[in-house]
C-alpha cells in the first residue's frame, strides 16, 4: 500500500464515520428529544402529519443510515482488497468516483429530510386557522444576518479561484477544457447558493407558527452556512485546479472525501451545534398558542 | 416593531396596513427616515397578495407618510407624523357634504346629483384610461 492510498483510506474512514454514523446519530437524538419533550398531545401544531408518518420516517431514517454505514464499510474493504484501481483511473490512483458515489448516497437521506420538511411546512400553512398575521415593520438585509467580512470573503475567494484556475492553465478558453467547466460549475453553484439565500431572506415564511426571534436566528445560521459552503467550494475547486496543473492527481480522491466531510460538518453539523432546542420557542406549537 | 392584520376584519387589508403604519408613526415606533420592508417581503411575511401591500404603500406615499427612494427602498417621510393626522377621506366627505348641501339649496334633486356625479366620474375615468 502506497502512502497516498493510506492517506485516502484514513480520510475515507472519516467520511464513513462522520456522515454515516456521527451526524445521523446527532439528528436522531435531536428528533427523539423533540418527540419526548414536546409531545403531540401538548404541541399538536408541531406535527401536521399522522403519528404513523413520524414513526415510519424515524425508523426509515435510522435504518437507511445503518445500511449506508454497512455499505461504507463494505466499499472500504473492497477498495483495500479486491478493486483493481487501474480499471477506474488511468494513473492507477484511487479514483475520486468512490468518495463521490458514497458521498452522494450519504447526502441523499438528508436531502429527502430537507424536502419532507418543506412539505410539512406547507401542510402547517394549510392547517393554520389563525385569522391574524404578524410581520416585522423593518427590512431584512443580508448584513443584518451575516458579517460583511464573510460576504466579501466568499466573493473574493470565488474570484480568486477563477483567476487562479485560468492563470495556472495559461488562460486557455476552450469549452471542453477543465478550467472552463470548473468555472461554469462554480459560478452556477454560487448563483444557486445565493438564490436560496435570497429566498430565505425575502421569501414566504415557511413555518406559520415560528416565533420571529427563532426565524431570525435560523436565517442567520442558514445564511452563514451557505456562505461557508461557497468559500469551501471555491477552495476545493482551487485544489482541483492545482491537482490537474501540477500532476497531483493522487490527491483527487482524498480531497473530495475531505471536502464532503467539511461541507457536512459546516452545514448540518453547524446547525446541530448552534441551534439549541432550549433556545427555540416551542410554545407557539401548543393548541391554544396565539399567532406569532 | 410588529404589525398585525386580521383577515376576518371588515376593514380591507390595505386599509388595516395603512392604519397600522400610521399608528406606528404616531406612537413613535417608527421615526422619520426609518426604512420599511419591501413590498415583497411584507407581502410574503403576511401571506398577502403583493398588490395589496403595493396599494397600501401607494396611498401612504400619496399622503406623504412614506417616501420611496428608488432602489434604496421605502422610508418614513420626514413630515410623516404631521401628515398621519391628515385624513383625506374625512376631507373628501366634508367637501362633498358642503357641495351637496349647496346643490340641494339651489333646488337640484338627489337623483340629478347622482346622475351628474356619475357622469363626471365616468368622464374622468375615460380620460384616465
Amino acid at each position: 500500500m502506497t502512502w497516498s492510498s493510506m492517506l485516502f483510506y484514513i480520510i475515507f474512514a472519516g467520511q464513513i464515520f462522520l456522515m454515516s454514523y456521527y451526524i445521523p446519530r446527532q439528528l436522531l437524538r435531536r428528533m427523539d428529544c423533540i418527540h419526548k419533550k414536546y409531545p403531540r398531545s401538548e404541541y399538536p401544531k408541531l406535527y401536521p402529519k399522522s403519528k404513523e408518518y413520524y414513526t415510519i420516517a424515524h425508523w426509515l431514517f435510522k435504518n437507511v443510515y445503518r445500511g449506508i454505514l454497512v455499505l461504507g464499510v463494505i466499499i472500504f474493504i473492497l477498495l483495500m482488497t479486491v478493486v483493481d484501481h487501474s480499471t477506474f483511473a488511468d494513473d492507477g490512483f484511487i479514483s475520486e468516483f468512490w468518495p463521490m458515489l458514497y458521498g452522494l448516497i450519504q447526502f441523499a437521506p438528508l436531502l429527502i429530510l430537507e424536502f419532507s420538511g418543506y412539505s410539512q411546512f406547507k401542510l402547517m400553512r394549510q392547517l393554520n386557522t389563525s385569522k391574524t398575521r404578524k410581520a416585522e415593520l423593518r427590512p431584512r438585509r443580508l448584513f443584518d444576518f451575516i458579517s460583511p467580512w464573510l460576504f466579501w470573503a466568499a466573493v473574493l475567494i470565488l474570484l480568486a479561484e477563477i483567476v487562479f484556475d485560468f492563470y495556472i492553465h495559461g488562460f486557455v478558453v476552450e469549452w471542453n477544457h477543465d478550467t472552463v467547466q470548473r468555472t461554469i460549475v462554480i459560478t452556477v453553484t454560487n448563483l444557486f447558493i445565493w438564490a436560496v439565500g435570497a429566498w430565505n431572506l425575502y421569501g414566504l415564511k415557511q413555518d406559520p407558527h415560528q416565533a420571529m426571534e427563532d426565524r431570525n436566528r435560523q436565517m442567520k445560521l442558514q445564511l452563514t452556512t451557505m456562505f461557508y459552503a461557497s468559500i469551501l467550494l471555491s477552495l476545493f475547486m482551487m485544489t482541483q485546479a492545482a491537482d490537474s496543473a501540477f500532476d497531483l492527481d493522487f490527491l483527487d480522491a482524498p480531497l473530495l472525501s475531505l471536502y464532503f466531510q467539511i461541507i457536512a460538518y459546516f452545514s448540518v453539523g453547524y446547525l446541530i451545534r448552534n441551534v439549541r432546542l432550549e433556545d427555540i420557542n416551542f410554545d407557539v406549537y401548543k393548541a391554544d398558542a396565539p399567532m406569532t | 416593531m410588529e404589525i398585525t392584520i386580521n383577515i376576518d376584519d371588515p376593514n380591507p387589508l390595505f386599509a388595516q396596513l395603512i392604519e397600522q403604519i400610521k399608528q406606528a408613526v404616531l406612537n413613535g415606533d417608527c421615526s422619520p427616515g426609518d426604512a420599511l420592508p419591501s413590498i415583497r417581503q411584507l407581502a410574503n411575511d403576511l401571506d398577502l397578495n403583493s398588490k395589496t401591500v403595493a396599494k397600501a404603500y401607494r396611498l401612504l406615499e400619496r399622503d406623504s407618510v412614506i417616501q420611496t427612494r428608488g432602489y434604496r427602498g421605502t422610508f418614513i417621510h420626514p413630515d410623516a407624523k404631521a401628515n398621519c393626522t391628515v385624513d383625506l377621506n374625512a376631507w373628501v366627505t366634508n367637501k362633498l357634504t358642503e357641495t351637496i348641501a349647496a346643490f340641494r339649496q339651489a333646488g337640484v334633486t338627489d337623483s340629478e346629483i347622482r346622475i351628474a356625479f356619475g357622469n363626471v366620474m365616468n368622464e374622468r375615468g375615460n380620460q384616465g384610461a
